[in-house]
């Protein structure tokens, strides 16, 4: 692969807490680099830092040691220029908003006009034709993580990231999201960083999987994935997927004796 | 099952309301509790009495253009002052204080300041802007930090500017909160008008009832007191449907 879109060097992080002069190490020298055009998924379980991450690359979050660059540039030059796709667990989307502004909003907090067009193109892509003028609270939760996916996409970003998009979502409508979600990526191919704890969503959709230890996170795995894109479902019931996901569980789940020891 | 349980409670209401007006009546009816407490149908009789409807209406006309100004003034310096706050964080602690130590004085108190200060035509909006801004300011308060921090995290990593995060989610968010506080200072603005209205002010609802009670004219008491509450009901109702309209705008 040619060039980094994200080098994360040496990150640490502590957040404060009382009482501990030290603070609590959620993230320890973590090195990553994500290429231009690369899908990478963060796997780990709930508490490991990986949304701690995935916050220091959207300059929601600093690192208390090492840098984060995207492209050369530090992530609040990249947020300023509002060259930055978000979705999170929870869809945040404006419930006064009805679907076609809420997916337009970051125009207008990029002072650009609105392009119709695009709005109405993402509307089709995540398929919510017919529902431009539904509010949030009228839609699904399938639904509703559909057009914050589509608000994540419509000013084109350099970076697109993913924050358990579909953690709220049961299991049907998860791996249906999946699916979809497979499907536009293979089209515009942003490069895209997941946060999941879901070892088959980090399977299906990544080129490469990082497997984070918790407390403090450490990037304990790397996987890449050898599927061909545009992947089909079918991909899902392959021995050689099976295989990664018993491998990535494993790395998951270590034994009681290793926990104990650290 | 939505219909019939709200037709319940219409019922229930109305039942209250009957059980209430008669018990009023029969009180007054067989004088249980002395003179002073007319039957309704007196009251009523006096207040509908087409001779008095001038008397009357002149008195809603002052008292509802006092309560109005009042609670335009306090509205919108409660929504500024709170919108000031939030946007210059330095500021909150203070106004907060300034607006709690506002709140502190006593209304009857601040009505002869507010008659040598402005005038006792101008006194009752005064009192009744006072008794607004608290009520708005704290809901606006409020309702601007109600935004989630998703929604919060969301403008930050899409490069929103401090405004348009104010106008774009700050503000909505805080609608509903504004509606409730603007529907909960209604009758605080007519009770503030009242009291006003008792420092001197020409005419208006405050002054049937001060004057009634003082010269003992027992029918005239009841009914501005009746009226009073009318007024108050009346609008506290349309500003339940303007808050209900709001909840289901912005959430």
């Amino acid at each position: 692969m040619t060039g980094t879109a994200i080098a994360i060097e040496h990150v640490t992080k502590r957040f404060p807490l009382k009482g501990q002069s030290e603070g609590v190490l959620a993230l320890e020298d973590i090195t990553v680099s994500v290429a231009p055009s690369e899908f990478v998924a963060l796997l780990g379980p709930s508490g490991c830092g990986k949304s701690t991450l995935l916050r220091l690359v959207a300059a929601l979050e600093h690192p208390t040691e090492g840098t984060v660059s995207i492209g050369g540039e530090a992530p609040g030059s990249l947020v300023a220029r509002h060259a930055l796709g978000v979705a999170f667990q929870d869809h945040a989307l404006l419930p006064w908003l009805n679907v076609r502004d809420n997916i337009a909003l970051p125009f207008s907090l990029a002072s650009k006009p609105v392009d119709r067009e695009a709005v109405r193109g993402l509307i089709d892509l995540v398929g919510l034709g017919g529902f431009e003028t539904a509010r949030p609270r009228q839609l699904s939760g399938g639904m509703r993580q559909r057009v914050s996916i589509a608000r994540s996409l419509v000013l084109s970003p350099e970076v697109l990231l993913l924050d358990e998009p579909f953690g709220a979502l049961d299991a049907v409508t998860r791996r249906q999201m999946n699916i979809e979600l497979q499907r536009i990526w293979s089209r515009q191919r942003i490069t895209t960083v997941l946060v999941t704890h879901s070892v088959d969503e980090a399977l299906f959709l990544a080129d490469r999987v990082l497997v984070l230890s918790a407390r403090p996170g450490r990037i304990i795995r790397e996987v890449a994935t050898p599927f061909d894109r545009p992947r089909d479902p079918a991909v899902m019931r392959s021995a050689a997927f099976h295989d990664l996901v018993d491998d990535l569980t494993d790395a998951l789940h270590p034994t009681e004796a290793t926990t104990d020891a650290s | 099952m939505r219909a019939s349980s709200r037709l319940t409670a219409i019922a229930y209401g109305t039942a209250g309301l009957a059980g209430f007006f008669a018990l009023w009546q029969v009180i007054g009816h067989y004088q249980l509790a002395g003179l002073s407490w007319p039957p309704l149908t007196a009251v009523l009789q006096y207040l509908f009495d087409p001779d008095r409807h001038a008397l009357f209406l002149r008195a809603i006309d002052a008292t509802l253009r006092s309560t109005v100004a009042g609670y335009l003034i306090g509205a919108l310096t409660g929504i500024a002052l709170a919108s000031t706050a939030y946007t210059l964080p330095v500021l909150q602690r203070g106004s907060d204080r300034f607006a709690a130590v506002v709140n502190s004085i006593p209304s009857i108190a601040l009505g002869p300041i507010f008659l040598i200060l402005i005038s006792r035509e101008a006194t009752p909006a005064g009192v009744a802007s006072i008794h607004v801004f608290f009520i708005v300011y704290v809901s606006m308060s409020s309702g601007l930090a109600s935004a989630s921090q998703a929604h919060e995290d969301l403008f930050s990593a899409l490069g929103s500017s401090r405004l348009k995060r104010f106008l774009r989610l700050n503000f909505p968010s805080a609608v509903p909160a504004i509606v409730s506080g603007l529907r909960l200072s209604w009758p605080a603005a007519l009770i503030g008008a009242i009291i006003g209205e008792w420092f001197g002010a020409p005419r208006g609802i405050g002054i049937l009832i001060i004057n009634s009670m003082q010269n003992f004219q027992i029918d005239l008491l009841w009914s501005a007191v009746l009226l009073a509450a009318m007024v108050s009901l009346f609008f506290f109702g349309l500003l339940t449907l303007a808050e209900r309209a709001a909840y289901r705008r912005f959430r």
